[in-house]
């Protein structure tokens, strides 16, 4: 079976940098995969090497099931985070221009880029902005999507009406690959790769990621003060509205309370997918 | 390949300040070389004094224009129009014949008198007459060396060149980080803000000044002849203009490239049309105003007076209230449209 | 409601960026803005600053010595190093002596930036310039900070460690207004203004938020779209029916906060 991307224990080396090391990574059909990562973790050197515009030194990179070249990234569409518009040409001839680069394999033009045909891209709002780049990502047909942070700056609905396009598109059978920063976005995604140091350290839907990773919830009318008395005794400590989320031992946690004389009901819940990225993957 | 070529054509359409430059600077450079670039003289103001001064006018021929005859004038009359400025030649009669005295700060000027007397004596014996004894001395820069006039305007070029061209990037560098947001809500006033960011460049300007200058005199010995207060104060209002001139255009522009493309407009007519190199009297009439609205012109009239020819400030006043009133509306343009900036607004941030 | 925004309208030329917009702002917690792009958080953080002069209304505010402010764009300059950057703004603020550098370095080692000091503010990679100039921001001690989009674009580990910050400094008493998109980041505030268009849709706790939802909601999946009121979420979507009756197949649930600020949307939208 073929997948439409597939990595297999790539490794990239600038100098003596390891900036990729054995990665792993698949990407099928229908299914949108999100790699997540702090900075300088790999993820655009990854991407890079993922479409041939880097060799690996190591491992196989396969796009549709050959050695990525021009002919195969044909195939594949890529928004980067600057959406990779002229923000000095309308939509009209931005649209154009990406046809021309394709070799003018396009259709015509989808009813929601049609209608600001003549508005400069500069003008245009960020939503707008981002829905015409996919939208010109889109028009040579790719089976393979990636997408740089494909949110970033968008409100809720917004967002939710951008990943209704992406959506659409894997269920016409494109696969996608999005890169974030934002882990809220990631539980978008279907499956998740985290990347640390140049390496996949995790990989899962989000909810097999976060497995057994608890933290453990302290209710207290005197918030600030358990935050303080928390934070004093070596706890990181994530105030959400007025609950405290904390890492460590429930018997530390509620000995440390108690030792301030401070009344609060402690208990232990699973973690969040944020909670548990950076248990993981912070302080390296 | 045709599709890139198509793209750059339209983006290169809506840029409209690169447009402007790139129709602006032809025509300048034309307007220039065809009708300002010019080394040929052939009119040079001319004072004849002394009991025969009538007579000798008379003789008086082009390129040498007679602008006053003074009978009871002598050589230190002349000499007072040559430092002046009223002319540049000054023919003294008396009874020991003639003594021509050309400034010798208007090169060109001076090259062509020099000739035009040297050929005069040639016809004259040519055709069997004889001459009055005529002496001809040429003053303040007696060899007529080219360093002795361009350090003086090199002066104010670098003054042009950091008031005007490096304090626009610094200032906009501010806007282009998005700093200057920052800036306005810090307990900061308006004023802190616009002199804190201006005096550096002030400082570099005049330590760059004295560096020329010092240069100048030490290694090509132009002197400096006249007071320094009177050079101090017409670099310190010429100083106001060009950095007003930089605020204003960073107050204008959104960030680095468009303030150089403005600095540059900016820079060159004054490079080249403000006497520094071709002489502002050589310049056909209808381009010779342009040279009268840039600021350069007038601070290469006194830098050259006080250092050349010891021009006192009775004599410069003309200059240097123009450069006063001109500093006051560019810097006070520039200060009001900087305050803008940084007080509430009711515009959009860009 | 100590100090905010009350009534506030604010136009920009023709367009309007704020209209009749009342954020209060309590003397200590967090404040969140959220919105989309283009929906007046900017504007709103700018008027609470100073920056911009509202048409009507009233804003409220400390002095300017009490104030810190980080833009959505910059924070500190990126040719000076962090050290420097600090200095400035301590003697903007009038800090000086031991006690500043205390803070200082109190503040650099909570993000984990004190080997940092002395690197440009540009060579730092986006999260650690946001923490740096967060940190800028806080040296002074203002009893009001006011962030615009902190952590957009910041990598989560950053972003864990910018909150805990805050956090903080919420729970000592400073009152912390910010802007994001993010809706988590709004579930975690004590009080919250959902901006759109300039406009509030909706305001108060998180909880209150919720709780002011009408309707019934449930979850769905497959291809099309279910009903016109309903958006994508992971690979399934989210039904809102206004009238409380869902449709065959859909599957019903309690909305969480995101669902909350979703129909905030759509009914202003449909307004």
């Amino acid at each position: 079976m073929t997948f439409l991307a597939e990595a297999a224990g790539i490794s990239k080396c600038f100098g003596g940098v390891v900036a990729v090391d054995s990665v792993d990574l698949v990407i099928d059909e229908r299914e949108v995969v999100g790699l997540i990562g702090a900075n300088g973790a790999g993820k655009t050197t990854f991407i890079r090497l993922l479409l041939g515009l880097l060799r690996p030194s190591a491992g196989t990179v396969r796009l549709f099931g050959a050695p990525p070249s021009t002919a195969t990234r044909r195939r594949v569409g890529y928004v980067p985070q600057s959406l990779g518009m002229y923000a000095d040409l309308t939509v009209g001839e931005n649209w154009r221009f990406a046809s021309a680069a394709f070799g003018g394999r396009c259709g015509p033009m989808p009813d929601g880029v049609a209608v600001r045909e003549a508005s400069l891209v500069g003008s245009l709002p960020l939503g707008d902005k981002r829905l015409v780049a996919f939208a010109i990502a889109l028009a040579h047909s790719p089976e393979l999507l990636i997408l740089d942070e494909p949110t970033s700056g968008v409100g809720p609905l917004g967002r939710a009406r951008l990943w209704e396009e992406i959506r659409e598109t894997t269920d016409r059978g494109v696969g996608v690959l999005v890169t974030t920063h934002n882990l809220e976005e990631a539980e978008q995604c279907d499956r998740l790769v985290i990347m640390a140091d140049g390496r996949a350290v995790l990989s899962g839907t989000a909810a097999e990621i976060v497995g057994d990773h608890k933290v453990i919830e302290v209710r207290c009318r005197n918030w600030s003060k358990a935050l303080a008395v928390l934070e004093r005794s070596g706890f990181a400590v994530q105030l959400h509205a007025e609950v405290l989320r904390v890492v460590g031992p429930v018997s530390a946690v509620a000995g440390s309370l108690s030792e301030g004389n401070l009344d609060a009901r402690v208990e232990v819940v699973t973690a969040n997918l944020e909670e548990t990225f950076v248990a993981l993957v912070g302080n390296r | 390949m045709w599709a890139m070529v198509a793209k750059e054509f339209r983006q290169l359409r809506r840029d409209h300040r690169t447009l402007a430059m790139m129709i602006a600077l032809p025509i300048l450079l034309l307007v220039v070389f065809g009708y300002a670039a010019n080394f040929d003289v052939h009119n040079i103001p001319t004072v004849v004094v002394g009991p025969g001064a009538r007579a000798s006018a008379s003789l008086l021929r082009a390129p040498f224009h007679v602008v006053e005859v003074d009978r009871a004038g002598n050589q230190s009359t002349a000499e007072a129009c040559l430092r002046d400025g009223k002319a540049v030649v000054g023919l003294v009669t008396g009874d020991h014949g003639i003594t021509v005295f050309i400034d010798g700060t208007q090169l060109f000027s001076a090259q062509t008198a020099e000739s035009a007397l040297a050929k005069a004596r040639v016809s004259e014996e040519a055709a069997g007459l004889a001459s009055l004894p005529v002496r001809v001395r040429v003053l303040f820069n007696p060899r007529l060396t080219t360093s002795w006039i361009m350090v003086p305007g090199l002066a104010g070029l670098i003054l042009v060149f950091v008031g005007t061209l490096i304090t626009s990037l610094g200032v906009v560098r501010e806007r282009q980080a998005g700093t200057l947001e920052q800036l306005a809500v810090m307990p900061f006033r308006a004023w802190d803000v616009i002199a804190g960011k201006i005096a550096p460049y002030l400082i570099v300007a005049l330590i760059d000044l004295i560096v020329i200058l010092l240069i100048g005199m030490g290694i090509f010995h132009v002197p400096f002849r006249g007071n320094i207060a009177v050079f101090a104060l017409g670099a310190a209002l010429f100083l106001l203009v060009t950095l007003g001139l930089g605020v204003l255009i960073s107050t204008v522009s959104q960030n680095q490239g468009q303030a150089i493309q403005l600095a540059i407009m900016s820079l060159l007519p004054q490079v080249l049309l403000s006497g520094f190199i071709f002489p502002v009297s050589s310049m056909a009439a209808g381009v010779r105003w342009i040279s009268y609205v840039l600021p350069l012109t007038y601070f290469v009239e006194i830098s050259r007076g006080v250092m050349l020819k010891a021009t006192p400030i009775s004599s410069l006043w003309g200059p240097i209230g123009l450069l006063a009133l001109l500093g006051a509306a560019v810097f006070g343009l520039a200060i009001a449209r900087f305050r803008r900036d940084l007080a509430p607004s009711t515009r959009v941030p860009q | 409601m100590r100090w905010g925004l009350e009534g506030v309208s604010v136009h920009f030329g023709r367009k309007v960026a704020l209209d009749e917009v009342t954020v209060p702002v309590d003397a200590s917690g967090i404040t969140v803005v959220i919105g989309g792009d283009g929906a007046g958080k900017s504007t709103v953080l700018r008027t609470l600053v100073g920056l911009v002069r509202p048409d009507s209304g009233v804003v409220s505010r400390p002095p300017k010595r009490a104030t810190g402010y980080l833009p959505a764009t910059a924070g500190l300059y990126a040719d000076l190093t962090v050290d420097e950057n600090c200095k400035f703004s301590a003697s903007a603020y009038g800090l000086r002596g031991a006690d500043c550098e205390r803070r200082k370095n109190e503040l650099l080692e909570q993000v984990g930036l004190n080997a940092a000091s002395d690197r440009l503010g540009g060579q730092l990679s986006g999260g650690m310039q946001r923490k740096a100039a967060v940190v800028i921001a806080l040296l002074h001690s203002p009893e009001l900070l006011v962030l615009d989009e902190p952590t957009t674009g910041v990598d989560p580990v950053s972003r864990s460690e910018l909150w805990r910050l805050i956090s903080g400094v919420a729970a000592q008493g400073t009152s912390v207004v910010l802007a994001t998109t993010y809706v988590n980041e709004a579930a975690r505030a004590n009080s919250a203004v959902l901006l759109e268009a300039g406009k509030v849709l909706a305001a108060g706790s998180p909880e209150a938020i919720l709780r002011s939802v009408t309707g019934a909601f449930g979850s769905a999946v497959g291809g099309s779209r279910p009903t016109p009121q309903s958006w994508r979420r992971g690979a399934g979507w989210r039904i809102w029916a206004p009238s409380g009756v869902l449709p065959e197949g859909v599957t019903p649930l309690q909305p969480d906060f995101e669902d909350a600020v979703v129909v905030a949307e759509l009914v202003g939208e449909a307004r």
